[in-house]
């Protein structure tokens, strides 16, 4: 009977040993950092790792920014620098120069030449690859047959190699903004050395690029990313010796994570903005204005919101700074442009006491234009943490115009496009549009022209707004006073009430002594400094 | 007896089929273009989404999508994801987390729940017995989502006694809290069941024979009375094993592990369809293969079951 016993407890610890051996292969102790004087950072990151090659990463730009070094950099005040470039010029705005600075190496050791843009540039465009990005390179002459399903080249005609620096791009317009379509999110535009085209499924697990960190640990399967500094780079060098990013799902898991301090920063999710000052305390809460705006879209395709004093009587019954305050608590910036200021020459506050809040004008408003006929309903994508706002907005307009008004979510993100670019729905529904560098020109394209990007965002279209952008295209002069007039257009057609202009938030540890950010709103992680 | 066997291998079969079809059907049913959602509120170009549909065979009639997917599942080839990675290596990066929970959760729910059982078993009808009833309903019946946030706030962010998220700090400390919490789902099943058979032992005649030779109470009870009245236990053990691991889900989410679960969470979200019905499909598998090998075992056992 003991024999039988023994066993049993054999049997237990042999399962308790294996145990053991499965669990026991994680890192040690990721969080608690430099053990001498080594600067390490800990990133909380929360969507799935997509894949990292630059032309096909969709929510990696911390990784990506770290990685590779751009042509150019817009900064937090929206200034254009030149990093990977010596100069980016043009004559006429058609056809440009790139200069490369010399003396730059890619992280397996070849320098970094003009050579390898033309190779990356008509690697992402390459119609068959089908990689996420390949739009950003759309402007470029020749895009258009690169890309094809069937494509009879493999090269650009607008890209042309000068020598070892230097190469051409030839657009198939006069665009100003080139060059800012050359900074940090404009991923696709980014060099991969000549080592990655043997393999690019092996590249997008391991990227090889030309920035101040090199992947030292790459995509494996639930586990972190390790990048750590390169000591070759040529630019200016990292603050942090390394960089590591621990995957989450939930990311109110890893905001409670950097509230214990086991991360250095996470983003702060929006069911916490309210108590996120009690649980961080200010000075550890950073908020960037991003790039993107919202907008409550009104369906172009039902009469009963053709008349712009409707649109407008929605817009004002609105109370943006109430609902910023209880839902966001004040992280979200009420809209009072057609972009966001972010972008240089934004005519802030054009859209007036139409995005201010004045329930008994709205009310008489719509009285003067008629009323309104049935029932107001919101559509807005589910399980993505927006039923409070729009619950919020449906409770302002049935308050304050009288009209009954109800949200409805949608089953998920796959629905709500389909419903919204086939124009199914019969009310106002969510709209948003987040720009990938900040020229009001990203935005207004995207937004208020066919076909730009954001497809029924802001209907319906006026062929006169698109006209004036491309005015604005070759006329302005960086100062985006071009771009404000073409605001002006929008602001008498009023087609969607805009809502926020929007902020990227982020709660760090106690260690974080400061977090700068850049013009794109995401932190800019190669300059973070710790405390001592 | 190879008669039953091959009738319970051809049921598998069946089985296999029907499931990973219904799955494969309810994927491909919900609503919108997984394609055209991929970019989130930034479409991808029109050319890139034509091309991917094309790759994934996305414009294909579901038959047809559901026999290419079944002629790779049967070559071993669970499929690709939309970012082009394979399925089959993405899941088996996990799978060894999951059954790391799931066995801690099973080790604990058999330690706790068999000793409960054994004091509320052996002290029937007293206030004790009373307290382990109520305790393990009260327990099963909070929701696993308020009791895993609740538990990560205590014991992670206050006591700091465990780590609040993820398996960095390695078996077993990672793993305690999030273990527990899906043992509580069944420890009130199981201490029942454990009660009961103890009750039934006690009065039975070998264990009032050794009361008679003056064996000590304790002796009698750790050695005798618990190992015969832990076997029907261990049978319905053997069962929830399978069951466990589909309890991972939300525990996985809830603690950051990096498991099947948060995999499954992730796919279904982005509609990826060879990924859910690859980890639905193994889920099921299990299982079936771990259910399958309890009835062919206790068939061995008692004949009875053969043939009813």
């Amino acid at each position: 009977m003991i024999t039988k016993v023994q066993k049993l407890t054999g049997a237990l610890s042999l399962l308790a040993l294996g145990l053991t051996a499965c669990g026991g292969n994680g890192e040690s102790d990721a969080g608690s950092g430099a053990t001498d004087d080594r600067q390490e950072f800990v990133v909380a990151s929360s969507d799935p790792v997509p894949n990292l090659l630059p032309g096909r990463q969709t929510n990696a730009f911390q990784l990506t920014m770290s990685v590779f070094t751009p042509l150019t950099f817009l900064d937090e005040d929206g200034e254009l620098s030149y990093l990977q470039a010596e100069s980016v010029e043009s004559e006429d705005d058609i056809v440009w120069t790139i200069t490369l600075r010399d003396g730059w190496t890619f992280h397996d050791g070849t320098p970094v030449t003009a050579q390898d843009y033309v190779d990356s540039w008509n690697v992402v465009a390459y119609g068959p690859n089908a990689f996420e990005n390949s739009g950003q390179l759309a402007n470029i002459e020749g895009f258009a047959d690169v890309s094809a399903d069937e494509p009879e080249t493999e090269e650009m005609s607008g890209l042309e190699v000068i020598d070892e620096l230097t190469f051409q791009v030839t657009l198939s317009g006069p665009d100003s903004q080139f060059p800012l379509q050359l900074s940090q999110t404009q991923t696709a535009t980014f060099p991969m050395p000549e080592s990655a085209f043997d393999d690019l499924d092996a590249y997008g697990e391991h990227p090889i690029g030309n920035g101040p960190f090199e992947v030292t640990t790459g995509y494996v399967e639930g586990e972190s990313i390790v990048i750590e500094q390169y000591a070759d780079y040529a630019g200016e060098p990292a603050t942090m010796d390394q960089i590591t990013w621990i995957p989450y799902t939930d990311t109110v898991t890893a905001y409670n994570d950097a509230m214990a301090g086991n991360v250095d920063m996470a983003s702060l999710p929006t069911s916490r903005m309210t108590q996120a000052e009690g649980d961080f305390g200010e000075d550890r809460i950073h908020s960037f204005p991003g790039p993107g705006i919202s907008f409550l879209g009104l369906p172009a395709w039902d009469d009963r919101y053709e008349d712009v004093r409707v649109r407008q009587a929605i817009s004002m019954a609105i109370d943006r700074e109430t609902i910023s305050e209880i839902i966001y608590g004040d992280l979200y910036e009420p809209a009072n442009a057609w972009t966001p200021p972010v972008m240089p020459g934004t005519p802030e506050g054009i859209c007036g006491e139409y995005c201010e809040y004045d329930p008994e004008a709205a009310a008489a408003l719509l009285e003067e234009a008629g009323g309104f006929e049935g029932q107001i309903t919101i559509y807005f994508p589910g399980s993505g943490g927006l039923d409070d706002l729009y619950n919020a907005i449906a409770n302002d307009i049935r308050q304050n115009l009288g009209v009954e008004a109800v949200a409805q979510p949608t089953a998920d993100w796959a629905d709500f496009t389909e419903g919204r670019d086939e124009e199914e729905f019969d009310g106002p529904f969510f709209s948003r549009w987040g720009a990938l560098y900040p020229s009001q020109q990203a935005t207004l394209r995207a937004v208020f022209t066919e076909g730009g990007g954001c497809s029924n965002c802001a209907v319906p279209y006026d062929d006169a707004v698109a006209e004036a952008i491309a005015e604005a295209d070759q006329n302005d002069d960086g100062s985006g006073e071009a771009y404000a007039e073409v605001q002006e257009i929008i602001q008498e057609n009023f087609p969607a009430p805009p809502l926020f202009f929007e902020t990227y938030n982020m709660v760090t540890s106690e260690r974080v002594a400061e977090l700068p950010g850049s013009g794109v709103g995401e932190p800019r992680l190669t300059h973070v400094v710790l405390e001592d | 007896m190879s008669r039953f066997i091959l009738r319970r291998l051809a049921e598998l079969v069946v089985v296999f089929f029907g499931v990973t079809f219904i799955i494969y059907a309810a994927v491909f049913a919900l609503p919108g273009d997984p394609i055209a959602a991929m970019g989130g509120d930034r479409p991808l170009p029109d050319h890139v989404q034509q091309t991917l549909r094309d790759q994934y065979g996305l414009d294909l009639p579901i038959w047809q999508q559901y026999l290419n997917y079944v002629g790779g599942l049967l070559q071993g080839d669970f499929g690709t994801t939309f970012d082009g990675r394979p399925v089959g290596e993405r899941m088996a990066a996990r799978w060894p987390t999951t059954i790391t929970l799931a066995l801690t959760a099973w080790s604990l729910m058999m330690v706790i729940g068999v000793l409960l059982g054994l004091v509320a078993g052996l002290r029937k009808d007293s206030l004790t017995d009373r307290s382990v009833l109520l305790g393990t309903i009260l327990a099963g019946s909070i929701p696993v989502f308020v009791l895993g946030v609740s538990a990560q706030l205590i014991f992670g962010m206050q006591l700091g006694w465990v780590p609040i998220a993820g398996t960095n700090e390695g078996w077993p400390i990672a793993y305690i809290m999030p273990a527990l919490m899906i043992a509580v789902y069944g420890l009130a099943g199981i201490s029942r069941l454990m009660r009961g058979s103890v009750i039934d032992t006690m009065h039975s005649d070998f264990v009032r024979a050794l009361v008679a030779k003056g064996i000590p109470g304790r002796k009698i009870v750790g050695v005798h009375v618990l190992r015969n009245s832990a076997a029907p236990v261990m049978t319905v053990l053997a069962i929830d094993l399978g069951a466990l691991l589909g309890g991972t889900v939300v525990i996985e989410g809830i603690f950051n592990i990096n498991g099947v679960g948060q995999l499954l969470f992730q796919a279904i979200r982005q509609q990826e369809g060879p990924m859910v019905v690859g980890i639905a499909t193994t889920l099921v598998m299990i299982f079936l293969v771990s259910s399958a090998v309890v009835d062919i075992l206790s068939s061995l056992l008692d004949p009875r079951v053969r043939f009813s």
